[in-house]
């Protein structure tokens, strides 16, 4: 460290600690074998896992929010892959205006677009559940999914599908045997990468599903009442999208 | 000169290849927001009758959003000013120490700040809430240093305790732009001013900000919007007393079902931000000049 450094190197550390410390609490109290989430713990173990493993409400939430993050990934990869395809058939600029509009949505407060997909949902029929949450979902993973898979397309070789091409192949069949591959890794990490949003959100599932996922489910425990059990959904949630986080920006490479 | 027919043909098909790739995103985009939202403005005028809504083209809503709500939205803006600001101002300090203070303990710096990140909303303001509760660390640390007796109620339902948990939310999504601004920054500009002299504030207020003016603002734009149409984390850990804007749109919504007041609020609450972040463009274009 360069000396000098002393104000910034505490300031930094400062920040890192507000930012921290609450979430490693939160997943300390997970494992606490007390029976408040607060200080001094008086053991580790998995108690409140157990009793999360023991409570139906739970495992109910997990497959709703199972179904509606694979199934949002799962859609979100399918047209970001489309869209960044046709992309690269524009000039950079015009693609690039493409993703500026596309991303217009995650200029709305969460609540208002949740508030609005409600109201357009409710008016031509589509009830709250699954697939009402998933298609909300798509809104504001699809940009993210997008750039990243229009960012690997367009810094592509074009050299071996060129080279397939000349050898006879048609359009589709030089896309499945020559860019797919080469795209594997990046078309997964989209794929989580809109997981990880998914999962991540609250206000917009709240206005669009019937049955609770985790994030509502833990919304509605603390309202009435603030146990570990809640420490040890957080914990398993943080502990999912980080691991998956990491995993996609490993496959995407994916800087900023 | 003419095109031949054939080359034409052959362009008009490419064309029409690229529209059918770009189709589904198209599709999503007009279906799941332009509609949504032009079909919640519309709704925005019509009028609330017993148990339904009737077509209507007047501005009653708009007058009820700003009449009955207009305290609460002055200090949901307020609260939105706030906590963008102070978020887009440890941001950029964070930020720029890792750029160009902490060498190489910067990135992983950078690294862990990011992976908080992730976690998700509700747990981020759950952790608060059971940092800041009557049994809560705080008050257990409070307590062991002989600082006070009894807990101390004062830390949880407040309007401090809404900033705080705003700002540790917003935090990491804030620094984002503004290390990726100054990352591509230019060190020897910034080296050649202070070998002629400039001031380390002259430095930063002539040079360093107003080239990374479109990240300043970008985050700004984004923890205030977040913060002030947020609902969550007033009703969690702010006091009933200081409901924002947003938890009054979302009880239109509840057993009221005002639909057309809970537009018109939502839009009222959005033109307002959007008329702040305006301000903020031009005064920050006026100040923040490169000299």
């Amino acid at each position: 460290m360069r000396q000098g450094a002393v104000l910034p190197f505490a300031f930094t550390a400062a920040v890192l600690l507000f930012l921290t410390v609450p979430l490693v609490l939160c997943m300390l109290f997970a494992f606490t074998t007390g029976n408040a989430s607060s200080l001094p713990v008086p053991g580790l173990g998995l108690r409140w896992f157990r009793a999360l493993d023991a409570n139906p409400q739970f495992w109910a939430a997990l497959s709703v929010t199972a179904q509606v993050t694979v199934g949002c990934a799962l859609a979100s990869t399918l047209t970001g892959l489309l869209a960044a395809i046709g992309m690269t058939r524009m000039s950079t600029a015009r693609a690039m205006s493409w993703l500026v509009v596309l991303s217009l949505p995650l200029m709305l407060p969460p609540l208002v677009l949740g508030l609005a997909l409600l109201t357009f949902f409710t008016s031509v029929g589509l009830k709250p559940g699954v697939t009402a949450t998933i298609l909300a979902h798509l809104v504001f993973t699809l940009p993210f999914v997008t750039g990243v898979l229009y960012a690997r397309l367009s810094t592509m070789d074009r050299a071996p599908v060129d080279a397939a091409r000349d050898l006879g192949q048609s359009p589709f069949g030089a896309f499945r045997d020559v860019t797919l591959p080469a795209l594997g890794p990046t078309l997964i990490g989209a794929m989580l990468i809109a997981m990880a949003l998914s999962l991540d959100d609250f206000v917009i599932t709240f206005f669009t599903t019937s049955r609770n996922t985790l994030s509502t489910l833990i919304w509605g425990m603390m309202r009435q009442s603030i146990t570990p059990e809640i420490n040890a959904i957080g914990t398993s949630i943080i502990a999912f999208s980080l691991s998956v986080t990491v995993i996609a920006l490993r496959l995407t490479r994916y800087r900023g | 000169m003419r095109m031949p027919d054939a080359e034409r043909a052959q362009l008009r098909r490419e064309g029409l290849k690229t529209a059918l790739l770009m189709a589904p995103a198209v599709i999503v985009f007009i279906g799941l927001f332009v509609a949504p939202l032009a079909w919640f403005f519309v709704q925005s005028f019509w009028r609330n009758a017993t148990f339904r809504v009737v077509p209507d083209f007047q501005f009653g809503n708009y007058a009820t959003a700003f009449r009955d709500y207009g305290g609460v939205l002055l200090r949901t803006l307020g609260t939105g000013l706030e906590v963008g600001g102070i978020t887009t101002v440890l941001a950029f300090f964070f930020a720029y120490a890792v750029r160009f203070a902490l060498g190489r303990a910067g990135p992983l710096i950078l690294v862990i700040a990011l992976t908080t990140l992730f976690g998700g909303y509700v747990v981020k303001v759950y952790a608060w809430r059971s940092l800041l509760g009557l049994d809560g660390i705080l008050n257990g640390a409070l307590m062991a240093a002989g600082l006070t007796d009894a807990p101390v109620e004062a830390l949880l339902f407040n309007a401090g305790a809404v900033t705080v948990t705003l700002t540790h939310y917003l935090l990491p999504l804030a620094i984002l732009p503004l290390y990726g601004a100054l990352a591509d920054m230019d060190e020897t500009v910034i080296a050649a001013a202070r070998d002629s002299g400039a001031s380390a504030p002259r430095t930063m207020f002539d040079i360093v900000l107003p080239q990374i003016r479109p990240a300043l603002i970008a985050s700004f734009a984004m923890s205030f919007l977040l913060a002030a149409g947020d609902y969550v984390t007033p009703a969690l850990v702010g006091s009933p007393g200081n409901a924002m804007y947003g938890n009054f749109i979302q009880s239109q919504f509840g057993l009221r079902m005002n639909t057309p007041l809970g537009a018109a609020m939502s839009f009222s609450l959005l033109g307002c931000c959007l008329l702040i972040l305006a301000t903020v463009w031009l005064v920050m274009r006026r100040v923040l000049r490169a000299r």
